[in-house]
This record gives C-alpha cells, sequence and structure tokens, in this order.
C-alpha cells in the first residue's frame, strides 16, 4: 500500500469492504452488492464527516444504480473550489473499475482523458485488481478522486486554469 | 427495488446531508486563545501544562494540589508538579498560597505537610512505641524520611496525649520501660555503698539491658541513666552527694567514713592521713581541718591537742629531771620522724625550754635536757683524759678501724706500708666509717671493745709513741702524695690534717652507748638514729675541749722541754768531756793493735753506750714533749739500761733527719773507732741542736785531777780485792801519764807491763804479784762452780787473803805516790 498517503491509507481501512462479487447484469445478486455499496458509502460518509473532511456529494443517478452524480469540492487557500462528479458503472464491474468523471475541468489538465475522466496513479489499478469483489464505489472514490483533487486542484487554481465562482462570478460581473 | 437498498438509499442522503463536526489544530486554538487574551475576553491568568496541551487556571491548580494534599497528607512539590503536569516553580508559588491559607499545613524541604499526617504518624509511632517500649528517634526519622529535630519538635507536641511515652536523650520511651530502668537505677544505686564513678556503673546497667533485651535491644545512653538517677537524687529515693557530675558518694558512705574517722580519731586522739585516704577522702588535711578545727595537723598524721600535752608532759618531767625523752617511744607507732618533731616544737614546754636552752632536740625526734647533756660530756672529757688525750684512743680507734677495715677489704690498705696505713686511714675516715658504720658497726663497736679490754695498759706505753710517730710519718708521706698525685687535691689534705685531730665519730657513740646503756635498749633496731647526732653534737664540743687541753699541755710541755734539753746539755757535756779525756788516753795504746782494739771496744761499750743512750732517751722524750703527749716525770735516764734493738727503735722514732743521724750513732757504737762514733756523735749533736764541749788543756787539767780524786779516793776506800786492781791501775796511769784510762779486764795484764818503765821495780813487781794474784783467783772462782767445794773455796779463800794482804801495799803504791 505504499505511495499512498497516511490520511488516505487509514481512511481505506476503515472503510467496510464488500464481499458479494456481482455486476449490473447479474439482477438479485447485483441488487445485495448494490445494498452493499450503498453501506460502504454511509461508512464514509459518517467517516468524513465526524473527521470534518466531507468533501463530496453522490448520489444513483438510475434506478438500477449502474450511473451515478453528484458533486465534489476541494478547500484552497480557504476558498471552496466545487465541481460536478458523475461516473457509470462498468458492465465487468466490479473487476474494472469505475472511471470517474469531472466534465467541468474537461481539458483543463494533462491529468485527465477525454471526456473528463481523471487519470489514476499506477498503483489504483493494481490495488483493485487485488482487492477485486472487496473493493466498491467508495473505496475508489477514496483511493482514486481524494488524492486526485489533492494533487491538481492547486496546481490548477494557482495556473489559473481554474478560477472560484465568486471570482469569476465578479468577474464576470465586472 | 427493495425496500432495503431504498432505506440504504435514504440514509445515505441521510448521512450526507448532516452537518459535519468542526475540527480545530492545536495552531488554531492556540491562536484563539491568544486572540481572546488580546481582545481581553479572557482577563486572568493561564497557566499550561508542561506538556503544552493544556491551559490552566491558578485557581484549578490551587485546587487540584489542595485535593492532592488532602488525599496524601504529605506530598513533596515535586510529586504535586509531576501530578498536575505544571511548572515547579507554579506548584511552589502555589503552595505558599496555599501553606499561608491553611495553618494546617507545613512546607518543610520541599514537602508540604498536613497536621492530619503528624497524628497520623504519632498514632503509628505510638502503637510501635507500646509495642517495642522504647525506639530510637534516628530509627524513626529515618523511616519517615524527615529530620530527627522536625520529628521532635513534632512529638514534643504530641507526647503524653497521642504518644504515650517519654521523650529522652533521643529516644522514645514508654512509661513502663522508664519506671523499669528507673527501678534498675535505683537499684543499682542503692547497692552502691562506696564512692564510685557513675559511667562505669551505667555501663554496667547497660550491658545488662542489653541481655535483658537480647542484641537487638536499642542501647540505653548514659544520660538517661544520669537524668533518672538526678530524678531519684531529687526525690530522695537515693541518699548521698554527687560530685562533678559522675562522682557519687553514697550517704551510707560518707556516714561509715565519718563514724570510723570519728571513732579512731576519739580513739586515739590522732589520725594519719593515709587512713583517711584508704577510706577515701581525697584531701584528708582539708576535711580534718574542717571537721576538727582544734585539731592540729602534722606531716602525715593529724592529732588531737591532747596528745601535745602528754607528750608536753613527759618532755617536761625529761627536761626537768635531767634526763632525755624519745618522742617517738611516747607517740604511738604510727607517728613518723617529721611528725614528732613537728609536734615536738608544738609542745609548750619544749618550746620554753629551748628558747631558755634548757633542752636540745636532737635527732629530730629526741629531746635531751642540758642537764643530760652535760653530764654525758663531763663524763666523755673524764674519758678523754683517762686515755690520755686523743693518743691512744684515737690510735686504737684507728687500729681498730684499720683491722676492721683489712679483714672486710683486705689488700687495698695493704699496699703501703705500716706508717702510711693510719693516715690514709685518717684521711678516708669518714667514709670508711660512714660506710662501715652503716653496715659493720655493730662489729666495729665489739672489736674495738674487745680490743680494748686485751691492749689495755700494756698497749697504753708503746702505743703513744709508734701513733704519734705514725701520724708524723704519715703527714709527711700524705703530703708527698698529695703532691705526686694531685688528684687528691688540697682539701683531701686539709681534711686530713683535720682529721688529724679529730675524735671519731664511731668512738664518741660507742662511749656514749657505755655511758648510757638506755640508748642501747631504746636504740637497738638503729642506735644510729639517736647515737649519731647526739654524738655530732657531742663531738665538737670535745673537740674543742680536747682541743684546749692540748693547748694547755703544750705550754706546760714547753717548759719541760726546755728543762730536759738543759739537762741533758748539762749531762752530755760531761759524759762527753770525760769521753773525750778517755780517748786520750787510748793514745798510748796506740801501736799495740790488739790491745787497742779491745780498749775502744770497751770504752764504746761503756761511756760511748751511756752518752748515747741518754741522748736518745732524752730527745725522744723531747720529741714527745713537743707533740703534746704526756709524758711522766721521766725515770732517771742513767738507771735504764737500754739495748741495741730498743736503741735502733728509738732512734727510728726520732723525727725526720735526726733519726738518720741516730742510726748512724747506733752504728758507730757497734763499731771498733771510737773517732767514728766521735764524729758522727759530733753530727747528731749539731742536729739536735746541743752543744759538744771541746776538751781545752786547762779543762782537760782539772777534770783530770778531779778524776784522780775521784780515783784515789775510790781507791782507798775499795775493799774488794779484785776491783781494786783496775782502778789502781787507771789510778797509775793517771799519775804517770796523765791519761784517763778505761781498760777492760782482759787489758790490764798489758796496761800493767807498759807501765813497767815508768815504775820502779818494787812497786812494778807488787802490782804483778798483785795482777797474777788476782788473775788466778779469778780463774779459781770461775772453776769453782764444778769441782769440789772445800777444796777450791779454801783456795779461793787463801788467794783471797793473799791478796787481800797486798792490798796495803798495793793501795800504798798508789797513794804514797799520789801524795808524794
Amino acid at each position: 500500500m505504499e505511495g499512498w498517503d497516511p490520511n488516505t491509507k487509514s481512511a481505506l481501512t476503515q472503510i467496510p469492504l464488500l464481499s458479494i462479487k456481482a455486476g449490473p447484469r447479474d439482477g438479485a445478486a447485483w441488487t445485495q452488492r448494490l445494498k452493499e455499496e450503498y453501506k460502504a458509502l454511509i461508512a464514509y460518509t459518517g467517516m468524513n464527516k465526524s473527521n470534518d473532511n466531507d468533501w463530496f456529494r453522490i448520489s444513483a443517478a438510475n434506478s438500477e444504480g449502474t450511473r451515478w452524480t453528484g458533486k465534489c469540492w476541494y478547500v484552497h487557500n480557504l476558498l471552496k473550489y466545487e465541481f460536478d462528479l458523475q461516473f457509470d458503472i462498468p458492465v465487468t464491474y466490479p473487476l474494472t473499475a469505475p472511471e470517474i468523471e469531472l466534465p467541468q475541468l474537461d481539458g483543463k489538465t494533462h491529468k485527465m482523458y477525454r471526456g473528463g475522466k481523471i487519470c489514476l496513479t499506477v498503483h489504483f489499478k493494481p490495488l483493485w485488481a487485488k482487492n477485486c469483489p472487496r473493493f466498491g464505489i467508495a473505496h475508489a472514490l477514496c483511493l482514486g478522486l481524494a488524492p486526485w483533487l489533492a494533487a491538481e486542484i492547486p496546481i490548477l487554481v494557482d495556473s489559473g486554469m481554474i478560477k472560484h465562482k465568486d471570482d469569476s462570478a465578479s468577474s464576470s460581473e465586472s | 427495488m427493495d425496500e432495503e437498498l431504498l432505506e440504504l438509499q435514504r440514509q445515505l442522503e441521510f448521512a450526507q446531508q448532516v452537518k459535519s463536526s468542526i475540527r480545530l489544530s492545536e495552531r488554531n486554538v492556540v491562536e484563539l486563545v491568544q486572540k481572546l487574551h488580546e481582545l481581553r475576553i479572557i482577563d486572568f491568568d493561564l497557566l499550561h501544562t508542561v506538556s503544552g496541551k493544556e491551559y490552566i487556571t491558578p485557581e484549578q491548580l490551587r485546587h487540584e494540589m489542595a485535593a492532592e494534599i488532602k488525599k496524601l497528607g504529605r506530598v513533596s512539590l515535586i510529586d504535586l508538579a509531576d501530578f498536575t503536569g505544571v511548572d515547579l516553580y507554579h506548584v511552589e508559588n502555589q503552595a505558599q498560597c496555599i501553606v499561608s491559607d491553611d495553618p494546617g499545613l507545613t512546607l518543610i524541604q520541599g514537602e508540604i505537610i498536613s497536621d492530619s499526617y503528624w497524628d497520623n504518624v504519632a498514632e503509628e509511632i505510638n502503637e510501635r512505641l507500646q509495642e517495642c517500649s522504647q525506639i530510637a528517634l534516628a530509627e524513626l526519622a529515618a523511616q519517615l524520611h524527615v529530620g530527627s529535630e522536625l520529628l521532635t519538635s513534632m512529638l514534643e507536641l504530641r507526647m503524653g496525649t497521642m504518644v504515650k511515652g517519654r521523650l529522652e536523650g533521643g529516644q522514645l520511651y514508654t512509661p513502663v520501660y522508664v519506671a523499669r530502668v528507673s527501678s534498675m537505677v535505683r537499684g543499682a544505686a542503692r547497692g552502691i555503698t562506696v564512692p564510685t564513678n557513675l559511667s562505669a556503673l551505667w555501663s554496667s546497667l547497660q550491658q545488662l539491658l542489653q541481655e535483658m533485651n537480647g542484641s537487638g535491644g536499642v542501647a540505653v545512653e548514659g544520660s538517661f541513666f544520669q537524668s533518672l538517677f538526678n530524678g531519684l537524687v531529687k526525690e530522695g529515693e537515693i541518699l548521698g552527694s554527687l560530685r562533678a557530675g559522675v562522682h557519687w558518694t553514697p550517704t551510707v558512705f560518707a556516714i561509715a567514713q565519718k563514724e570510723s574517722i570519728d571513732s579512731f580519731f576519739s580513739q586515739n586522739s590522732f589520725i594519719s592521713y593515709e587512713v583517711l585516704l584508704k577510706l577515701g577522702i581525697p584531701q584528708p588535711l582539708q576535711y580534718l581541718q574542717s571537721r576538727y578545727p582544734d585539731g592540729i595537723p602534722l606531716v602525715t598524721i593529724f592529732v588531737h591537742p591532747s596528745m601535745i600535752e602528754m607528750l608536753d608532759t613527759s618532755a617536761e618531767d625529761a627536761i626537768e629531771h635531767g634526763s632525755w625523752i624519745n618522742s617517738l617511744s611516747i607517740l604511738p607507732a604510727s607517728f613518723g620522724a617529721q611528725d614528732a618533731s613537728k609536734i615536738l616544737s608544738l609542745c609548750p614546754s619544749v618550746k620554753l625550754a629551748l628558747k631558755s636552752n634548757k633542752a636540745l632536740i636532737l635527732g629530730e625526734t629526741y629531746v635531751f635536757s642540758n642537764g643530760f647533756i652535760k653530764d654525758v660530756f663531763d663524763h666523755m672529757e673524764k674519758e678523754m683524759e683517762t686515755f690520755s688525750l686523743s693518743g691512744p684512743s684515737m690510735g686504737m680507734v684507728f687500729e681498730d678501724l684499720h683491722s676492721v677495715k683489712e679483714v672486710k677489704a683486705g689488700h687495698d690498705s695493704s699496699r703501703f706500708t705500716e706508717l702510711n696505713e693510719p693516715s690514709n686511714e685518717s684521711g678516708s675516715n669518714k667514709q670508711s666509717i660512714e660506710k662501715g658504720s652503716k653496715r659493720k658497726k655493730g662489729k666495729t663497736t665489739g672489736n674495738t671493745k674487745t680490743s680494748a679490754a686485751e691492749s689495755g695498759p700494756d698497749n697504753q706505753e708503746y702505743v703513744p709513741t709508734k701513733s704519734k710517730k705514725n701520724q708524723r710519718k704519715g703527714k709527711d708521706t700524705s703530703s708527698l702524695r698529695v703532691s705526686d698525685s694531685k688528684t687528691g687535691s688540697k682539701k683531701e689534705s686539709d681534711k686530713m690534717k683535720e682529721d688529724n685531730f679529730s675524735i671519731p665519730e664511731e668512738w664518741v657513740m660507742q662511749k656514749i652507748t657505755k655511758m648510757v646503756p638506755d640508748f642501747e635498749e631504746q636504740g637497738v633496731d638503729d642506735p644510729e638514729m639517736i647515737l649519731r647526732p647526739l654524738a655530732d653534737y657531742l663531738r665538737p664540743m670535745l673537740l674543742n675541749s680536747w682541743k684546749e687541753r692540748r693547748r694547755a699541755l703544750f705550754t706546760e710541755n714547753a717548759e719541760r722541754m726546755k728543762r730536759v734539753l738543759d739537762n741533758l746539755q748539762k749531762k752530755l757535756d760531761e759524759s762527753f768531756l770525760n769521753m773525750q779525756l778517755y780517748v786520750k788516753a787510748l793514745d798510748l795504746f796506740e801501736d799495740d793493735q790488739s790491745t787497742s782494739v779491745i780498749l775502744h771496744k770497751h770504752l764504746l761499750r761503756t761511756t760511748a753506750a751511756s752518752i748515747v743512750d741518754m741522748v736518745l732517751l732524752n730527745l725522744d722524750v723531747h720529741n714527745k714533749l713537743k707533740n703534746g703527749i704526756e709524758v711522766e716525770e721521766s725515770q732517771n735516764s742513767e738507771s735504764i739500761s737500754v739495748t741495741s734493738g730498743e736503741r735502733i727503735a728509738l732512734a727510728k722514732s726520732l723525727p725526720g733527719s735526726l733519726s738518720a743521724r741516730a742510726l748512724a750513732l747506733v752504728e758507730a757504737l757497734e763499731g771498733k773507732r771510737v773517732e767514728i762514733f766521735m764524729t758522727s756523735l759530733d753530727e747528731m749533736a749539731e742536729d739536735s741542736g746541743l752543744l759538744l764541749k771541746k776538751l781545752d788543756k786547762k779543762l782537760e787539767r782539772t777534770l783530770l785531777h778531779s778524776y784522780r780524786k775521784d780515783l784515789t779516793s775510790q781507791v782507798s776506800a775499795e775493799s774488794d780485792p779484785v776491783s781494786l786492781l783496775p782502778k789502781v791501775v787507771s789510778l797509775l796511769y793517771v799519775q804517770i801519764h796523765n791519761r784517763a784510762l778505761q781498760a777492760p779486764g782482759r787489758a790490764i795484764s798489758i796496761a800493767v807491763s807498759r807501765l813497767k818503765d815508768k815504775l820502779d821495780d818494787s812497786a812494778y813487781n807488787i802490782l804483778m804479784d798483785y795482777h797474777t794474784a788476782t788473775v788466778t783467783l779469778l780463774a779459781l772462782m770461775s772453776a769453782a762452780t764444778d769441782d769440789e767445794q772445800d777444796c777450791t773455796a779454801d783456795r779461793i779463800l787463801s788467794k783471797r787473803e793473799l791478796l787481800e794482804s797486798l792490798m796495803p801495799s798495793l793501795k800504798g803504791l798508789v797513794l804514797g805516790t799520789s801524795q808524794s
């Protein structure tokens, strides 16, 4: 588990692990899996809240629970930068990790695929594959998105690629 | 969509809606607090913990500390600082506040201790004390980790209330224990009957306690005993007196001491300091003086005045009766000589007598009345007289001493000549006497006595001469010796001279013992004691009187010497002239050798010998007189016949060169030549200061004349036919040759034959006949003894008759011629 910062690591270990290996096409098993996903997300959210580290909002966009949307934010220099968040559950899930998209930042950074899909670290994929049925959406957020935000947002803000909504608002106003 | 899923969706929704709790970092908080301070919202001091993660207000700190103190009773500030996590500095500050607010707390050596803690400790101690009956404070202090002083001060407050016991010398005791030890002390103190050093007593008690308690028992200090003891003494439980804090003298002992001294003193009216010392009184004199102010302290003894009275009366008695007294014999045996002399000096009668010269104290303890001394002295003087003063007595004593010494030491004196010995003896007299008297005294006196008895009267005669002579010689030799050796030194010779005149102490002492036999009885053990001082006292007196006597004798002797010399001169003149006369007659026979020898010898035997004897005897007498020796009024010197041996002795006795001359003279007397004798006589006379008158013509004639007259009258008066012949012959010689011939019988015939030429025939014949008849008669008479008496007697008778018949003719022959 090298390469992860200690906060991430400690958070990851506290997220409950999943047990059912089922994809969106597995019917009832998927429902069971979806339940576990929810429990893990609840626990992770509670954890973040209690640590004063709440940084995302998420909810299933369809009843099957294959598409998820929400918001995520990062505080830099006492300013909160908020971005839209969306991803689909792939058919090969949970063997394949979901591809998290931040559509607002598409084209603004190199660490991103076309369509606003974030580039994850080299460590992510082997770790996910190793913990195949046990990791879920919560783990993907914790291991994928949180480090990415912490690494990229300050650079993007400093380089002026993104602006705070107040500034942009004021600048647009002005 | 099952229920559960929906529920979970809702839950997620809900969870995401929950407001997240807000977390502040430490830094933020510190900043916030600082902000609050700056804004005066917090307007009091805030302390922070050592970890820096907590803020604490002083009140809270104080509160916590107080709670801690209350809980533990005794807390060290360091512990408090640890406990509260606040810097020690603040804890100390707060501790001071706490202690000053609460009177029940004390801050001691970085510890806060509450009274209740002490109460607990005191209770604990009390419990332990009741168990062990004694605890050392030091032990307690070590256990509690507090100073023993603090502990003591704490315990003193609670003593008697919380701690039931007694604090003594850093030791806690229960009352029971104290009572027990005090009982021991009381018992020991009461058991003591003699003065004791208390520390010794305590150490023995300590040992006893140790044994009782076993080895674990705590050592009880002497001071504890001492304080108990002092308490007992104060209460009167034990009686006695304490000196210098440690010397305990029990009353019992003091009483016994006092009683024994009292009884002894009242019974004996004296007490020796030694007795007091034995009784344990260190300063007997002061003690006695304070107790018996009227007593009299002596050197080693303390006496009651009655003692003095007693001695006084007896001394007075002795003085009045002209006697003597030994104070030691009157006083008890424990009196020493010093005490006796001191007490004597305190006797009023003795003092008085001494002042008025009526008594004398000798040898420290003896009192002599003057009467007694005088008596003894008179006796002694008389004694000296009977011994014809010093001479014999001294000689005797010397000889005795000498003999004693010779017996004792032998050889050293024998090396000297006999003459030397006495003087030697007198030289070393003092020492030898002193030495001898101590050890050999009895023997010496015994010897002198016996020898005195033995050599009584007959010694008397020759001893004086000898001793005198010896002394003379001795002086000479001694002076020689002094000059020779130089080691002798003048002093010795002076002493010797003095000693020559002295009376030896021995002798005086001996005399005193003879005179006063009491002394012998008194001083059997040590006659020295009294005899010596008495003799010392008497000796100078005796010496003085003896010297006076001697001086008187000297003047007397001087006259006699003169007389003797005059006498001698006179006699010498006479006989010397005669001698010269006779010598002249010898010239006639010078040609006839044999006759001459006979005549010489005869002359020497007769006339010369008498002259020598006279001279020697008189000179001897003179000599003695000169030395102050009394000589009986002289026997007439002529009557004494002196043998040649005696002559030599006399000659030797003469002083100095005179002796040599005299010896030469005596030798000449034995010789054959008158001339030699004459010369030696001449020399002798010269030395002795006598005059020898030379014969001159006139004198010769008168002498011859008187001689002739003398002879004539003798011849005419002579009736014995035998002795007539030599006289007739002599007369004839005088008549014919004018020479006085002294011829022995053997020379008569020659003398007669010599007359042949000078006489006529008839006269010569008569002479010859008479001569032959005399010769035959003498021959007969000498033969008469052996042969038959009748016939020889007859023949002698007839011859005698014949001679007698011839006598008138012979007489006529001489007388006739003399008349013609």
